[in-house]
């Protein structure tokens, strides 16, 4: 049995569910927003972790879950808490609901996408790109700081410039302007990051488990994401084949951040140079299969009932 | 030169840095954290071959990652200065920027860094204590039964798993030793690699005498109280940073 939590109507989420459904794997959805009438537990004795969860009428023993596919939005924001006080008991389950979930998920054996702790690198971009550069791939100049004087000069010394949030809050990808001038002097109170902008074609890919899937996004926004508000003019995506050595070097740096499902953020310059610029451990990937027909659904899928089979066929044996 | 980064109520990374001083590890700077958020000027880079961090204190000290040799690094969070003045509706975003920008520029820093900071904690992997137990099975430490729900305060995964009655012990394993208590060569394997396994390299413990007998596994921290390991712990600390082994 596969566990899917999240809301189903989330597109992500509805791809995944819907290309389980195709494959006739078997699985069963946490819809967060039904919380209140779910409940959970587990326990670990003598090494070994058993629990429940219960859905509305049914209960589930967790350790027959094989494989887990999550992408749950912070509970804290979920709209049946919008009117409940800070402290109310309603608010207290919800938080406890989700804790107990998410702790039994990073220590069971069945196949997780993803677990969080290793989604956590994402947390801070800077030290991401520090373990990136790890694995062989060029990452683009990086400068954080307070002082004023030294964005102008990293300015000056790399043409174009753009800034963006250090941490996992969603930001929109600037580019530095003389506009931006009179603003400048903001950063002595909080360190800001500033990132040298290389030019190049967009790269985003997707690997889930040992597959690839590489899609080449052409536009001229600065953050391809907002295109048609930055640009006028909607990015074009297109699947593309990458080198056996490129793939290989992604799916080398998805498995050592202990990502089964990655979305690898990269851009090809002219001179054929590869940069990284992020590793998003839970990639809204349907925005590059809605664009390409490109079946990551399905490959989440099989990753998952994979799982499903292996355990089975180990059982058997 | 070489750095204790703490908050200034942090006794025990105080307490590191007056014995480390008296050890004659020279130079070494105490690094509080309120004086990194209040008028610290910064400059952090990073690109595909280094890691640069320039820290201007506002008692004029510069601390440059070309001088730096290593660190004892206690820090748990940058301290709340600028968040604190944010809007309203900026101050959980500028957190989680200032925790992001710390974790780079902790995780960077050159040579020796006791602990090196991880995306689960600013001074090593701060874990839940399911995890903990699992972690600790698994390096051969008899851990305690768990249970969790839906129906339980929040903040039980980060409390001792010593029953109430029971006395316990704290220690230290740090590099392959253990510092502040005698324990049985098994126990003190199984901490050690608990410690290793948990690529955290100074860790602290908290163990209790299981119904029999066995030393157990009550409670772990990437933060312990150092004036447990005592003078060794220091001398330990003090050779390690001197010998520049890499962490």
């Amino acid at each position: 049995m596969i566990l899917v939590c999240g809301i189903p109507s989330e597109t992500p989420l509805h791809m995944v569910t819907s290309a389980l459904e195709e494959l006739g794997a078997p699985f069963v959805i946490f819809n967060q927003r039904q919380f209140a009438d779910c409940d959970v537990w587990y326990e670990i004795r003598d090494h070994e972790i058993r629990g429940e969860l219960r859905i509305g009428q049914h209960t589930y023993r967790l350790q027959d879950f094989t494989a887990v596919y999550s992408r749950m939005m912070d509970d804290r924001a979920l709209p049946e808490l919008a009117d409940e006080p800070p402290d109310s008991a309603l608010r207290k389950f919800c938080r406890a609901f989700h804790d107990t979930l998410l702790r039994w998920t990073e220590l069971t054996p069945a196949l997780m996408i993803n677990r969080s702790a290793p989604m956590a690198s994402n947390s801070s971009k800077p030290f991401q790109s520090q373990l990136i550069r790890e694995h062989g791939f060029l990452i683009p100049e990086i400068l954080v700081t307070s002082e004023p004087d030294k964005v102008r000069a990293f300015r000056s010394a790399h043409g174009r410039v753009i800034y963006k949030s250090i941490s996992a809050v969603r930001s929109i990808v600037q580019e530095l302007s003389d506009e931006d001038e009179d603003r400048l002097e903001r950063i002595r109170w909080c360190p800001t990051q500033f990132q040298s902008f290389v030019q190049g074609t967009n790269l985003r890919v997707h690997t889930v488990g040992d597959e690839v899937f590489p899609t080449a996004v052409r536009s001229d926004a600065t953050d391809y994401r907002y295109a048609s508000r930055q640009s006028g003019e909607p990015a074009e995506l297109r699947e593309v084949v990458l080198s056996q050595s490129l793939a290989d070097q992604c799916l080398a740096l998805s498995r050592a951040l202990g990502l089964e499902f990655a979305g690898i953020d990269l851009k090809i310059t002219p001179d054929d140079e590869i940069y990284c610029f992020e590793v998003n451990p839970c990639p809204a990937f349907s925005y590059y299969e809605s664009n390409t027909g490109q079946r990551i659904s399905a490959a989440v899928a099989r990753r998952l009932a994979s799982s499903h089979l292996r355990q089975r066929n180990t059982m058997s044996a | 030169m070489w750095l204790v980064l703490c908050s200034s109520s942090d006794r025990p990374g105080l307490w590191v840095y007056e014995g480390l001083r008296q050890l004659g590890l020279d130079p070494l700077e105490l690094v509080l954290a309120e004086s990194l958020a209040h008028g610290s000027t910064w400059e952090h880079r990073v690109n595909s071959t280094a890691t640069h961090l320039k820290i201007t204190l506002p008692d004029g000290r510069i601390l440059c990652s070309s001088r730096i040799r290593g660190a004892i690094n206690r820090l748990l969070v940058p301290a709340p200065g600028i968040a604190q003045l944010a809007a309203p509706c900026d101050t959980e975003y500028a957190q989680a920027e200032l925790q992001a920008f710390y974790l780079s520029w902790l995780y960077g820093l050159p040579g020796t860094v006791i602990n090196r900071p991880t995306a689960l904690g600013l001074c090593g992997a701060w874990h839940h204590a399911s995890e903990w137990i699992i972690r600790a099975a698994r390096a051969g430490l008899p851990a305690p039964y768990y249970r969790q729900s839906a129906h339980d305060a929040e903040d039980r995964g980060y409390r001792s798993l010593a029953p109430d009655a029971a006395a316990t012990h704290n220690l230290i394993a740090f590099r392959g030793k253990i510092f502040g208590a005698q324990l049985p060569e098994h126990t003190a394997r199984a901490c050690t690699k608990l410690a290793q396994d948990s690529g955290t390299e100074l860790l602290g413990l908290e163990l209790f005498a299981g119904e029999d007998g066995e030393w157990t596994f009550a409670n772990a921290t990437p933060m312990p109280d150092l004036a447990v390991g005592g003078t060794p712990l220091l001398e330990h600390l003090a050779q390690t940073l001197r010998e520049g082994a890499p962490s």
